[in-house]
C-alpha cells in the first residue's frame, strides 16, 4: 500500500487551475458552432441543409428568409462547417453554458437576398435586434431572475451536492462526468460533490434524451430532492433531443417535464464545460457564449 | 513489418487455417443451402421459413452465430442470420422470407440465439415458437401495442413483460435488493435485482434497456450521413468503432475503398479508443475494489488519451472523423507528433501501474474466483471480446476478420481460460499494451493528406464490422435507390457480451463481489439498449 502512496505523491499536481486561470492544456478543440460575419442567404441555405439535427433551419429563400440557430441541438457533426466553411467556424470557448434556453437560440433575416441586420454581435448571444434576444421584455421577470441568482449563490455557493441521473445517455456525458470526479478536474476542490442519494442533493444533473422508460424514473427522483433544489441539462440530448429528438421512443426536451435552470450544451460537454454549467447554476460564473462572431 | 511477416504472424495465433476461403461455403452446402456471392468476402443464402431455424441450428454449432434479426421484406417480414467461423474471413448471411408472425425457436438447440430471438419478439411482434423463457428483454414500462421497430402493419409487443424487480425468489432468509435504474454516482442507468442468502449472491437478474432510443429505426429513409451521426451517437466510448463499422457496412455495399493512408489513420483511431476504453474500465475496477490512488492515476491516463483523440480530430471520443470513404478530414500533424512522443511515456507508466495492481493483494484478492464464466459456457453464448477472451473464446474482428489496415499489423490476441475478475482484468491489461503497439505500427504512415475516396451510393447491402473495446461489433445496412438507408441492423458487443452476465453472477460469489464483477465486465448499457 505504500508503493500506492508514494506513487501518488510522486505524481504531482495534475489537476487543472480552472476557473481561477484558463486551461490551454484541458480545453477540447470544439465546444461550439459559431455563425462568422460573412453568412450570405446562399451559404445559410447551405448550412442548414447539411445539418441532420435541426440546430440550423433555413425558411424562405435566397431573396427572401432566414435562419434559425439552436445551438441547444447543435451535436457539432461539423455537416455546416463543411458545407459552407466561410459561413460556419468551431469556437473551442469552455465557458458555454446558459441560463435560459433563448440564449442558445438566434435568428437571422434577409430580404431582397442581403441580410437585413448584419449578423454581428457585441453583447452575449449576439445582442442586436436580429437575436433572440427580445423574448423575455419583462424587466420584473429579469430583475427576478437576477434576485434568484442571487439566494442561489447564497444558498448553494460554497458547497453544492450533485445528483446525477442518466434518462437515456449515449454514456459519453457519463465519461466526462466521472472524469470530473478524477484528479485532472477535481470538483470537489471548487465545493462541488457528487451525491449517491437525492435526498442529500442540491441539484439534479441530467444527461441524456428523457426516454419513454426513464421518464417515471427521473420525474421520481426529481421528486425526492428536497426543496430548494436546482436542476442542470447537461449534453444537447437533454437540452432537444439531439439525434434522438422526434424518436418514437423518446420524450421530448427536458425542459418541457422539469423546470430547467442551467443548460450545457456540447455533445458530449466537455468536463470544463460541464464545470463552468454548475459553478453557473450556483452563480459563480457568468454566461460567456457568443453564437455570432464578433466582427 | 512486411504484411507476409504479419500475416504468418496472425496465422501462428490464430485457430484453424487461414485462406481457406470457402470454409462458410463448404458450411452452407452441408446443410443443403445454395450460397452465392454477395458483397466481398460475403456468402448469402435464402432459406425456406420452416427449415430456417434448423439449418442454421446444425451451422451454429460449428460456427458462431454472429447475429439474428428481422427486417421488412416488401409488405412482409423476413428474418437473416448470419454466421462466421475460424479460419474463414468472411460472413454468410443467411435469409428466409416469413409468411406468419411466428417462426420455430433456435434457443434450444443453440443458446447464444436467446436474446436476439427476444429482441425480434418485442420489436417485431414476431414469436418464436419454442423458446424456454420468452420474456421481454428491453421493453419493461411499455405498453403492449403496435412493436416499435416494426414498419409492415401487424403484429404486437408480447403481454408477458420482463423479470419484475421486486419479486423473483422467495424463501426463508433470503433477501432481494432492487438496484437501479437509478444507480450511485455518475453512471449509466440499467436496474439489476440482486438476490442474497446471508453473504452470499445467489442470482443476478437483470433488467437492462430503460434507454432503449430506437437508434436504428430513427435512421431509416435517411441518408448515410445522418446515419453515420446516430451510428457514432449508439455508445459514446464506442463511438469510433461504431461509426466504423457502419461505414464500413456502406462502402461495402458501394464499392467504395478508402485510401491506404485513412486506412491506417482508422486503425490508429481504433486502438485509441480501445486504450481509453480500457483505461476507464481499469480505473472503475480499482475504484470498485478501494483502490483510489489506482483509480485516480487510470483516470489520469484515460484523460491524457481523451486530450490526443481531441487534438488528432477535433472531437475527444472522435466523433465526426469518420466519413464514408475515410476519413472527413486529414488527422492533426502536430498531434501526430506529440503521440509518437508520448507512446514510450504511456508504456512505462502502462506497465508500473500494472506491476503494483499485480502485487497489491487486496486487488488480486478480490478479483480471483469472482464471477467465474467457464470455457465451455462461454463457447455457449458465442461470446466475443474481452469478456469472451477471458474465457478462451479466442476470437478478434482484427485477427480473424481483418479491416482497414490491420491485415498490415500484427495483431496477438491475448487469451486467458480461468474466465474470473482477474483473468478479464488481466486481459484488458494485456490489450492495453497491443494497442500501444499497433498505435506505433499504425503511426507509420498516417499522415497522407489524401484520407477520402469518392463513390457513388446506390442500391445494395452489407455487412461492416470492427472490433470495438468490448469487442466484435457488426452493422448491416441496405441502401435504396438514392443511396439511402432502407435498414440498418447494429448489433455491438454489448448485446452479446451482457447475456453471460447473470450466469457468471450465479458461480457462487458475495453480494459484496457485486460492484467488482460489474466493472470487471466493462460493458455499455448504451449499447445495448440503444
Amino acid at each position: 500500500m505504500s508503493r500506492w502512496i508514494a506513487l501518488g505523491l510522486l505524481t504531482g499536481r495534475k489537476t487543472s487551475r480552472f476557473p481561477d486561470a484558463p486551461d490551454l492544456e484541458a480545453e477540447a478543440p470544439t465546444t461550439v458552432t459559431v455563425i462568422t460575419s460573412a453568412l450570405t442567404p446562399e451559404l445559410a441555405i447551405q448550412g442548414a441543409e447539411a445539418c441532420p439535427t435541426g440546430a440550423l433551419v433555413a425558411t424562405g429563400d435566397g431573396e427572401e428568409g432566414g435562419l434559425e440557430v439552436d445551438l441547444g441541438q447543435c451535436i457539432l457533426c461539423a455537416g455546416c462547417i463543411r458545407a459552407a466553411p466561410e459561413a460556419f467556424r468551431w469556437g473551442a470557448e469552455a465557458e458555454t453554458a446558459v441560463r435560459r434556453r433563448e440564449r442558445l437560440r438566434a435568428s437571422i433575416a434577409w430580404r431582397r437576398g442581403r441580410m437585413v441586420v448584419a449578423p454581428t454581435a457585441s453583447a452575449p448571444n449576439g445582442g442586436g435586434e436580429a437575436v433572440g434576444e427580445g423574448r423575455c421584455p419583462d424587466d420584473r421577470l429579469r430583475r427576478a431572475a437576477d434576485e434568484l441568482h442571487r439566494r442561489s449563490r447564497r444558498l448553494f455557493g460554497r458547497s453544492l451536492h450533485i445528483r446525477h441521473i442518466d434518462v437515456g445517455s449515449c454514456d459519453g456525458c457519463e465519461s466526462e462526468l466521472q472524469l470530473l470526479a478524477s484528479p485532472s478536474y477535481d470538483l470537489s476542490r471548487l465545493g462541488l460533490f457528487f451525491t449517491p442519494s437525492p435526498r442529500h442533493a442540491d441539484a439534479l444533473l441530467v444527461t441524456g434524451v428523457v426516454t419513454r422508460q426513464m421518464e417515471q424514473p427521473l420525474l421520481e427522483t426529481y421528486r425526492a430532492l428536497p426543496e430548494p433544489k436546482l436542476v442542470v441539462a447537461a449534453g444537447v440530448c437533454a437540452l432537444g433531443g439531439g439525434s434522438f429528438a422526434g424518436g418514437l421512443a423518446t420524450r421530448g426536451p427536458l425542459d418541457h417535464l422539469l423546470p430547467v435552470d442551467v443548460y450545457v450544451p456540447g455533445c458530449p460537454p466537455p468536463p470544463l464545460t460541464l464545470l463552468h454549467g454548475l459553478l453557473l447554476a450556483v452563480g459563480r460564473a457568468e454566461e460567456r457564449l457568443h453564437i455570432l462572431e464578433e466582427r | 513489418m512486411t504484411r507476409d511477416v504479419a500475416r504468418d504472424r496472425s496465422l501462428a495465433s490464430g485457430p484453424g487455417v487461414r485462406g481457406g476461403e470457402g470454409r462458410l461455403h463448404d458450411l452452407a452446402l452441408s446443410v443443403g443451402l445454395t450460397p452465392h456471392p454477395g458483397a466481398p468476402g460475403e456468402l448469402r443464402a435464402h432459406c425456406p421459413a420452416p427449415t430456417f431455424a434448423d439449418a442454421v441450428a446444425r451451422m451454429a454449432a460449428g460456427a458462431w452465430l454472429s447475429d439474428l434479426f428481422a427486417s421488412a421484406e416488401g409488405e412482409g417480414m423476413g428474418l437473416t442470420a448470419i454466421l462466421s467461423m475460424a479460419g474463414d474471413p468472411g460472413w454468410l448471411l443467411v435469409s428466409a422470407p416469413l409468411g406468419e408472425d411466428r417462426f420455430p425457436s433456435l434457443t434450444p438447440r443453440v443458446h447464444a440465439a436467446s436474446w436476439y430471438e427476444r429482441e425480434i419478439a418485442e420489436m417485431y411482434g414476431l414469436e418464436p415458437v419454442g423458446h424456454p423463457a420468452p420474456a421481454r428483454l428491453r421493453l419493461h414500462d411499455w405498453p403492449s401495442g403496435a412493436p416499435p421497430m416494426r414498419t409492415t402493419p401487424g403484429g404486437a409487443v408480447p403481454a408477458r413483460p420482463g423479470p419484475d424487480l421486486a419479486s423473483v425468489v422467495r424463501g426463508q432468509g433470503v433477501v432481494q435488493l432492487p438496484l437501479g435504474p437509478v444507480r450511485s454516482g455518475p453512471q449509466e442507468s440499467a436496474g439489476f435485482l440482486l438476490v442474497s442468502g446471508g453473504e452470499d449472491l445467489v442470482m443476478v437478474v437483470p433488467r437492462l434497456g430503460y434507454k432503449f432510443r430506437a437508434v436504428e429505426r430513427l435512421a431509416e429513409r435517411q441518408t448515410v450521413e445522418v446515419g453515420l451521426t446516430l451510428a457514432e451517437r449508439i455508445a459514446g466510448v464506442s463511438a469510433i468503432s461504431n461509426g466504423l463499422a457502419f461505414a464500413h457496412a456502406v462502402e461495402r455495399a458501394a464499392g467504395i475503398v478508402p485510401p491506404p493512408g485513412a486506412r491506417r489513420a482508422r486503425v490508429l483511431l481504433n486502438e485509441l479508443e480501445r486504450l481509453h476504453h480500457h483505461l476507464g474500465a481499469l480505473s472503475r475496477l480499482a475504484e470498485a475494489t478501494g483502490l483510489g490512488v489506482a483509480g485516480a492515476q487510470y483516470a489520469i491516463l484515460k484523460e491524457e488519451v481523451l486530450r490526443i483523440c481531441g487534438r488528432l480530430t477535433g472531437h475527444r471520443y472522435g466523433r465526426g472523423i469518420v466519413a464514408v470513404g475515410g476519413l472527413a478530414s486529414p488527422l492533426n500533424r502536430a498531434a501526430l507528433a506529440t503521440l509518437a512522443t508520448v507512446l514510450p511515456a504511456w508504456r512505462r507508466r502502462g506497465r508500473r501501474l500494472r506491476d503494483l495492481l499485480e502485487d497489491t493483494t487486496t486487488f488480486v484478492d478480490r478479483l480471483e474466483t469472482t464471477a467465474v464464466l467457464a470455457p465451455e459456457q462461454a463457447r455457449s453464448y458465442h461470446l466475443v471480446g474481452p469478456v469472451g477472451r477471458a474465457s478462451g473464446v479466442d476470437r478478434d474482428a482484427r485477427r480473424d476478420h481483418p479491416y482497414a489496415a490491420y491485415a498490415e499489423m500484427s495483431v496477438a490476441v491475448p487469451l486467458a481460460v480461468e474466465g474470473d475478475a482477474l483473468a478479464r482484468a488481466r486481459v484488458l491489461l494485456d490489450e492495453i499494451e497491443q494497442s500501444l503497439t499497433i498505435v506505433e505500427q499504425a503511426l507509420d504512415g498516417c499522415d497522407d493528406r489524401e484520407v477520402r475516396a469518392d463513390g457513388l451510393l446506390g442500391p445494395g447491402s452489407a455487412v461492416g464490422w470492427t472490433e470495438a473495446p468490448s469487442g466484435e461489433c457488426l452493422h448491416y445496412v441496405e441502401l435504396d435507390d438514392r443511396g439511402r438507408l432502407r435498414r440498418w441492423r447494429a448489433r455491438p458487443p454489448a448485446c452479446v457480451a451482457w447475456h453471460p452476465f447473470a450466469h457468471a453472477c450465479a458461480s457462487g460469489n458475495n453480494l459484496t463481489d457485486y460492484p467488482v464483477i460489474e466493472a470487471s465486465f466493462a460493458l455499455s448499457h448504451a449499447e445495448l439498449d440503444r
